[in-house]
């Protein structure tokens, strides 16, 4: 096809007149039947370069995205263009998965996009034997390699499954932010004769700001200063979703009208807040950097991080959404020296130490496993296996095989042995990573040259749009009236125990797992995790687990889900956000005595909040492992203040080990499994409970002690405890 | 090799071309053109016509493979990455012995097999027999299977009840190795790969399957597995056969071939047609596998039925079926009649159905098979 007659189809289908050179260079050679990596910033006009094929191409084109929002965001265009695309994934339920793909059988769909992890899936396999397939595009392509920032260990398969596409079949490969060694890297993955086509990265319309400070007070004190003097409206990057609900909880003490965002949220709350975002509905939305990959939205005006990101190639990434419209966008990146040794540790502890992962392969030599004996029989925190799981299958010391629609985990017989070297490199790399980031904030010339010089993209173009450059410097200054309103809102802030039976919305933020019983006493294990729950849990684990009827088990769930009486609580405080912590520490470990007299209060005000007037039956407390009798103290003097009558018949049946001494959920729930009882149950038949505690961890103890609460006939269940911790906190 | 595995699943499982007729294209382009298989699909129908001289319908066929190319990378990718392989016939690891037994005109295109290949190297006893077998027979097969392992000989065996699966069970028992030959496609074998997980991961059992990988177990893959087993056996060891079914034409069919086949010497009150065989002409053992010499002198061969019988079994049984509905049309319990077969009536049926050169009608409440007119001289065994 030549180039004319492509423009005319273009104009005709698409509504644009003409092609940019480099997305004709590269379509000319899909056309052709070659395989092409494209590296192009983002708003060029990358999926123009696979839609346009797709359309005049017979048979359907499948496009691996690990982005669901972008996703929805194509179809949603492309289907505005009268062209048939339609996605797969793990947010609409199987029934309007499974119809998708019968169409995609029948020859319906011209673009189907889907998740790689959907390789794993049977019926998928199954209907790629009856799809005509025209094209393969892998989409966010550096997910490909370990070097780039956001290696994805299910795009391992996706390599394996081109290297085994027939020659003439055209693969598209794109990224926006590649450095020239993950460039390598893609290229070499990919094998074959593949043709690179990269443009230049940089963006001008940026006004790019460092502002280094020395404390977290000084980033929310600027920001709620400010942020309501920032055009536009914008995205706010916090490093974890604990500082994304504290940001969230501070702006709406101030009344900045925000929202908080993160990959724990159901999907219609995402799909909410993305539309939010698109429509301008608040100045910024707060989230960690699960929002915006793939958000086509052409004028967010400013994004702002308080954490420094990992990499420069992060940075560009997170930073490379904003002011798609060509006009102009402020970038700023608050620091504080500290941040730097969070990311350091982080890095440190991103993989376990050499022997947890012998523990795994000798654990995997013995017996085929599933994650959840994995985590019972090695004692390991889920993530930890994770992450040794990932790199053993890139090693191929272990494979994931399904069978029966069950992931399990076996050893490959004369694999290699464990190459720590490869771990040393990587973290070599990642500590270079953050010394460049680190370089970013601190060199005194352009910071645009900078980051286009670290990918690789070497422009003479004499940039002048920061802060080292033409811009002012922004500088923080403290005063007082804003410390007192800093003040009072940490005092008037109560984090949320989400311990309410799990919901299909609180599942998600919950991240534990769920043993179910039938009837005759066989476990349905249902780890609830991240990755079920971003499969949607009905899909996901209902197929994967060795479950006869999925009807039942669904009914066996919803009985479950709707039986507990246990209702969502409430905390004092996190534990390291203040004082906190440091005072039941000393309590608790160094015979300080009875809790202070500031932990009550603050949890009188945290009751108020969450629970306003009502009236409960008994004050009910956990019986301590360790502590004596200051939980028991602490819940009497509560519940003679709050005139509610105590109750100290809720007992330990055994002996139970400390909580914080184990490291998943899965030995957490062991250990306090059945380990409680009521003495008098008559008296709490029918009645509401407040229950007490000191410190909520991973939430195992409340839950069974909700469980047997309510099978006790209790009739509410609100747990309050003084602190919350976050992952990571020393107890 | 890897990369090809898409394109070896496509000429696999041409529809009905059956091994040889594949085989034999293998053996023009790998063999005497050099064209790597890659290539081959890459040439134009014209090329295909002219140096490979296939015919329109062929042709067609291999334009169809060609187009499930990309589908098949699918496929292959997903079988793969859960540890099965794929060995074509042109691959080094491809086995010996199978090849040597079976000729290009029954040896499988592909074996796809999960588990330790150097198996495939070694010296192999093959013991087969029916599902239902004595005592005797398992505790000669037993034995057997004992004998192998002590002399680093590999087990091959069906993974059906009775005899096969004591053969498996007596080689783990010895620590000694195996090979499953499946009657399935190898990904629908899961619970035997949980089974067997560390027998696998210790390189001491091979599962092995010339079908699709996702084909489901039928009678007719039951059937097309036995030659595989006698295939890659170096020697052959009967435990138990009755007068019919898959071990009787199995041994049958081997014996027509030339192989010699030992069959234990059946006990005086036994009803097993283990004599049968050895009058027919396969060599009797004693319990431990010993070969009885003088009973094979004693008994005089019957030539005329055994080349009578060869005749038709060595056609397969859907060469049976043929004969049998040569003369007129048959019910299924007919069919079962004729032919000996221990199956049910709704087995044969299902099995009947699926030929293509048998048609059914309906008359008077019966079901009626026959044979399709004038086309019986089309190709339709699976091996030929």
């Amino acid at each position: 096809m030549r180039r004319q007659e492509a423009e005319q189809i273009l104009l005709r289908t698409f509504g644009i007149p003409k092609f940019y050179d480099k997305q004709w260079q590269t379509i000319e050679k899909i056309l052709n039947g070659e395989k092409v990596l494209l590296i192009e910033k983002t708003g060029f006009g990358k999926s123009l370069c696979f839609q346009f094929p797709a359309f005049v191409f017979n048979g359907t084109t499948v496009v691996f995205s690990p982005l669901i929002a972008l996703m929805r965001d194509q179809v949603k265009k492309l289907s505005s263009l009268g062209i048939s695309a339609k996605c797969i994934n793990s947010e609409q339920t199987p029934e309007e998965n499974s119809q998708i793909i019968e169409e995609a059988k029948q020859g319906k769909i011209k673009i189907l996009y889907i998740a790689p992890e959907r390789q794993e899936n049977n019926e998928w396999i199954e209907a790629t034997q009856e799809i005509k397939l025209s094209m393969i595009v892998v989409d966010e392509a550096h997910c490909i390699s370990v070097w780039g920032h956001d290696f994805r260990p299910a795009f391992k398969r996706i390599i394996n499954l081109v290297k085994l596409l027939p020659k003439g079949l055209p693969v598209l490969a794109t990224t926006a932010t590649a450095t020239k060694r993950v460039e390598v890297d893609i290229a070499q993955q990919i094998g074959g004769s593949i043709s690179i086509i990269r443009g230049n990265l940089m963006r001008d319309n940026f006004k790019l700001f460092v502002v280094k400070v020395n404390s977290e007070d000084e980033k929310l004190i600027w920001l709620g200063r400010y942020l309501e003097d920032m055009p536009g409206s914008g995205i706010l990057y916090t490093g974890t979703r604990v500082d994304t609900e504290i940001y969230t909880k501070w702006f709406e003490h101030l009344g900045i009208s925000s929202t908080g965002y993160n990959a724990g949220l159901d999907s219609d709350s995402r799909i909410a807040i993305e539309n939010g975002l698109m429509n301008n509905r608040w100045k910024c939305v707060i989230s960690t950097n699960a929002l915006g990959m793939g958000i086509d939205k052409p004028d967010i005006r400013f994004i702002i991080h308080t954490q420094i990101p990992q990499s420069p190639i992060h940075y560009y990434q997170e930073i490379g959404r904003a002011g798609r419209d060509g006009e102009t966008a402020y970038i700023i990146l608050f620091y504080n020296p500290d941040d730097r040794r969070l990311s350091e540790v982080f890095i440190d502890g991103s993989r376990p130490v050499i022997q947890k992962y012998e523990k795994v392969i000798d654990a995997v030599k013995l017996e085929l496993l599933n994650e959840r004996e994995l985590m019972k029989k090695t004692n390991l925190k889920q993530n930890q296996i994770r992450v040794i799981k990932a790199d053993l299958i890139e090693q191929g010391i272990i494979r994931e095989v399904t069978f029966g629609g069950s992931k399990k985990y076996e050893f490959v017989p004369d694999s290699q042995p464990l190459n720590t070297k490869a771990f040393e490199e990587l973290r070599t790399s990642k500590l270079e990573d953050l010394e460049n980031m680190v370089g970013y904030i601190e060199t005194t010339k352009s910071r645009m040259k900078f980051l286009c010089d670290y990918l690789g993209d070497n422009t003479h173009y004499s940039f002048t749009n920061c802060d080292n450059t033409n811009e002012n410097k922004i500088i923080v200054n403290i005063t007082p009236e804003w410390r007192e309103k800093l003040k009072n809102f940490r005092a008037n802030y109560f984090p949320i125990l989400e311990t309410a039976p799990i919901s299909k919305k609180n599942l998600k933020e919950l991240h534990k797992e769920l043993v179910i019983q039938d009837k005759n006493g066989n476990g349905f294990e249902l780890v609830v995790n991240e990755e079920v729950v971003a499969s949607n849990l009905s899909e996901y684990e209902l197929e994967t687990s060795d479950i006869p009827e999925k009807e039942d088990f669904l009914k066996l769930l919803k009985s479950h889900l709707t039986k507990e009486r246990l209702i969502d609580g409430v905390a004092a405080s996190y534990y390291g956000f203040s004082n906190v912590g440091s005072a039941i520490h000393r309590s608790k470990y160094e015979n300080g005595g009875d809790f202070p007299d500031f932990l009550l209060s603050l949890t009188l005000k945290a009751f108020r909040k969450k629970f306003g007037q009502e009236k409960f039956d008994w004050v009910v407390y956990v019986p301590s492992t360790k502590s004596g009798d200051l939980v028991k103290n602490f819940a009497t003097t509560i519940a003679n203040i709050l005139d509610f009558p105590i109750s100290h018949n809720l007992q330990k049946t055994r002996e139970t080990k400390q909580q914080k001494v184990l490291q998943n959920g899965v030995l957490k729930r062991e250990n306090v499994s059945d380990a409680f009882t009521y003495v008098n149950p008559e008296e709490i038949r029918g009645k509401s409970i407040l229950l007490i505690d000191d410190i909520y961890d991973s939430g195992a103890t409340i839950k069974e002690i909700g469980k047997i609460l309510t099978n006790f006939g209790a009739n509410k269940i609100a747990p309050i405890v003084i602190a919350r911790t976050v992952g990571g906190d020393i107890v | 090799m890897t990369n090809e595995a898409a394109y070896w699943i496509a000429l696999a499982h041409l529809p009905r071309w059956g091994y040889k007729k594949i085989n034999e294209l293998i053996i023009k382009f790998f063999h005497e053109n050099q064209v790597s298989i890659v290539d081959f699909f890459g040439l134009t129908e014209s090329d295909w016509r002219n140096i490979y001289q296939l015919g329109e319908a062929q042709v067609t066929d291999l334009q169809n493979a060609k187009s499930e190319l990309g589908s098949n990378a699918f496929l292959a990718e997903s079988l793969l990455n859960q540890g099965y392989e794929i060995i074509p016939i042109t691959s080094p690891d491809y086995s010996k012995t199978l090849k040597e037994n079976l000729k290009t005109t029954q040896a499988p295109t592909v074996l796809y097999v999960k588990g330790n290949k150097k198996i495939l190297e070694e010296k192999s006893v093959a013991i087969v027999g029916s599902r239902a077998a004595s005592e005797i027979a398992l505790k000669f097969t037993d034995n057997i299977a004992k004998n192998a392992s002590k002399d680093y000989k590999v087990v091959v065996s069906g993974f059906a009840k009775g005899v096969d699966k004591q053969a498996l069970d007596s080689a783990i028992n010895y620590k000694g190795q195996s090979i499953i030959v499946l009657p399935q496609g190898i990904m629908t074998f899961t619970s035997g790969f949980k089974k067997y997980y560390k027998q696998i991961i210790d390189g001491d059992v091979l599962v092995l399957s010339t079908f699709h990988p996702k084909a489901t177990w039928e009678v007719g893959l039951a059937m097309a597995r036995n030659p595989i087993i006698y295939g890659l056996a170096d020697e052959i060891y009967v435990a138990e056969s009755s007068n019919k079914g898959g071990t009787w034409s199995g041994v049958i069919d081997g014996l027509k071939k030339g192989r010699k086949i030992f069959v234990r010497e059946p006990e005086p009150s036994e009803t097993s047609a283990n004599r049968l065989l050895i009058q027919k002409g396969a060599v009797p053992v004693d319990s431990e596998g010993n070969v009885l010499l003088n009973m094979t002198d004693s008994v005089p061969l019957e030539f005329n039925s055994v080349v009578q019988e060869s005749r038709l079994e060595g056609e397969g049984l859907d060469g049976k079926i043929r004969s049998v509905l040569e003369f007129r049309a048959l019910t299924a319990k007919e069919i079962l009649g004729k032919l000996n077969l221990d199956w049910t009536t709704s087995e044969i049926n299902k099995y009947i159905e699926k030929l293509n050169f048998v048609e059914t009608r309906k008359l008077g409440g019966k079901k009626l098979f026959s044979l399709k007119e004038a086309k019986s001289s089309v190709q339709t065994r699976l091996f030929d």
